[in-house]
């Protein structure tokens, strides 16, 4: 089981399409800095595939005024919550 | 999938063309490196990383060194799992033809069991 | 657990650097070790002794010092990656007759070797890029 971390906004990279076809049915998707982007509607659309899977970072969210826009389907994870899901994974991939 | 068994091999990701930056560069020296150290270790070529394999490159203008002298010393290095996501090669217009080595094709499916099979992963 | 970070962004021009000082403080604050915190690519210019930030900004370079001193973290600086953007410690500098030196104390100057056995002897690696 694998923590993807994405750090690019889905408007303007498409390393998530390389992200979301290297994931497995158990791994995770943590949207960190300029991947929080990709938390807010209609731009969340494009992680439809891994619902339930697909988490933003709330600090990167609140740095950049999004954390009340956020899609509900998202989940917030604040820093801590960032390292239990480094504890929950065997190994962690980052994509940039 | 040649490579079942290797969950004790390292993956090297490469994802970023030659010359525009070095990434490709560092990512292959962290590849040499860990052959060096005795790992087994499998290359994956995703996104831009495919054209790091087209044939006919050359230096920069400058005088700056192409990374495919680097993928002919692969072998030398006992790295001979050389994997290609077809996707990204067909998305550039590239057939098994262009490339400068032999390669192993990966279908968009079976890409995830590249990263499930492999530790560590070093995506560059 | 024993973590490993690997930085790859430089300080002030990408978040990368403060992503993983938040990382690691967070990953201290749940009772695990940052045993090692490896610099590559653009990442190794964490560790340039002269920077100068304003008073109100972070000081990035302080910030990993101090994980050195509190948590006995190694600083490893890729010296291949270094040393050609001119991050360099006294021993390089006089090796190549050059004066003066670069890096700031707590970092030092390694082989990416050490980086591919710190993927294998750490239990998590994660990685911070630009």
């Amino acid at each position: 089981m694998l923590l993807h971390l994405l750090n690019r906004s889905v408007a303007s990279s498409h390393v998530y399409r390389d992200a979301l076809r290297a994931m497995d049915d158990d791994d995770y998707l943590l949207l960190i800095e300029d991947g929080v982007y990709g938390a807010v509607a209609p731009l969340n659309e494009h992680f439809s595939s891994i619902a339930g899977r697909l988490y933003a970072l709330r600090e990167d969210l609140a740095s950049r005024g999004l954390e009340g826009r956020c899609a509900e389907q998202v989940i917030v994870v604040d820093m801590e919550g960032f390292v239990q899901l480094t504890e929950e994974t065997e190994r962690s991939v980052s994509w940039f | 999938m040649n490579n079942a068994d290797s969950s004790t091999a390292m993956l090297v990701v490469l994802r970023h063309a030659p010359h525009g930056s070095s990434w490709l560069r560092e990512g292959l020296d962290v590849a040499l490196v860990g052959a060096a150290f005795g790992q087994s270790v499998s290359l994956l070529f995703l996104g831009d990383g495919v054209q790091a394999l087209i044939k006919g490159q050359q230096k920069g203008a400058l005088g700056q060194k192409g990374t495919h002298p680097t993928l002919d010393m692969l072998a030398m290095y006992d790295i001979d799992t050389l994997l290609v996501d077809a996707d990204s090669l067909a998305q550039r217009g590239l057939a098994e033809d262009d490339l400068q080595l032999p390669v192993t094709l990966i279908a968009s499916s079976q890409l995830l069991r590249v990263f499930s099979r492999h530790a560590p992963v070093f995506n560059f | 657990m024993r973590y490993a970070l690997l930085v790859q962004g430089a300080p002030y021009s990408h978040q990368a650097a403060h992503s993983a000082l938040r990382f690691a403080s967070a990953l201290i604050d749940r009772g695990h070790r940052l045993e090692t915190v490896f610099f590559y690519h653009d990442g190794v210019y964490n560790a340039q002794r002269l920077a100068a930030p304003p008073q109100d900004e972070p000081h990035l370079i302080e910030a990993w010092q101090r994980l050195h001193h509190e948590q006995g973290t190694a600083l490893l600086v890729c010296v291949a990656a270094a040393l050609k953007r001119g991050v360099i410690d006294e021993r390089e500098s006089r090796r190549h007759g050059m004066q003066g030196h670069s890096l700031a104390a707590s970092f030092e100057l390694t082989g990416v070797g050490q980086l591919v056995e710190a993927a294998m002897t750490h239990d998590r690696l994660v990685t911070f890029s630009p």
